[in-house]
């Protein structure tokens, strides 16, 4: 299934790698207003945010690897983060 | 797969990952750089929600039909189901604590200089605190 190629050298592992790679930036830069962020929601959102980068992450990180483990884990860190913002939001 | 350099599946799915990743790294420009609590809320909780359902979406199309595209199926929908409501959650409990919405300047400073304090909201508390 992965050996499928694009352009001669580059796999689709390495889109995957290089998308991987987006993901984190985006979750640093989010990182930057979750510790200056005036206020505590604007943490709370950080969080929420960063949570819901990271599931696309592990999904890319099972394609990645090939193994698919991943996604049982994604999909529990789905319900962990909804479940987290909803307690943080009513106390 | 077919042995040939491009074919249609990897063609779809880079360029479902690609929109998808735009919009989560939009998201995330907007996230930064807005001047307000809400209008920050307003960038993440909808980019971010389109830009993973797209790039999952994309991986669905690389996987092709198996187990594993199921599962990532039930992953979309939950996400669906889930991001607008924690999103809802926070801006109500935002606004039951009194954060008030960033306002262009002019409009504030006439509004000050009516003295026109029936505005329907309360300004006071949590004004800084944004």
């Amino acid at each position: 299934m992965a050996s499928a190629e694009l352009f001669g050298t580059i796999g689709m592992v390495d889109v995957f790698l290089a998308m991987a790679l987006l993901i984190v930036i985006a979750s640093f830069v989010s990182l930057y207003r979750g510790i200056e962020g005036p206020g505590i929601f604007n943490r709370i959102i950080a969080v929420n945010v960063i949570g819901t980068k990271t599931i696309v992450l592990l999904v890319l990180i099972g394609f990645i690897y090939e193994r698919p483990d991943f996604f049982d884990i994604a999909l529990l860190y789905a319900i962990l983060n909804f479940i987290m913002t909803i307690a943080a939001t009513r106390y | 797969m077919s042995d040939t350099i491009i074919n249609l599946t990897n063609v779809i799915t880079v360029l479902l990952l690609l929109v998808g990743a735009f919009f989560m790294l939009a998201g995330t420009i907007g996230f930064v750089r807005f001047p307000d609590f809400y209008s920050r809320m307003h960038a993440t909780g909808k980019c971010d929600t389109l830009g993973e359902g797209l790039m999952l979406v994309g991986l669905i199309v690389y996987g092709g039909a198996t187990f594993v595209s199921v599962k990532i199926l039930f992953l979309i929908m939950f996400i669906l189901l889930a991001n607008p409501t924690s999103t809802h959650a926070i801006a109500k409990a935002a606004y039951d604590v009194g954060l008030e919405p960033w306002r262009k300047l002019d409009d504030r400073v006439e509004w000050l200089d009516t003295g026109n304090t029936d505005d329907g909201r309360d300004d006071q508390d949590g004004g800084e605190e944004r």
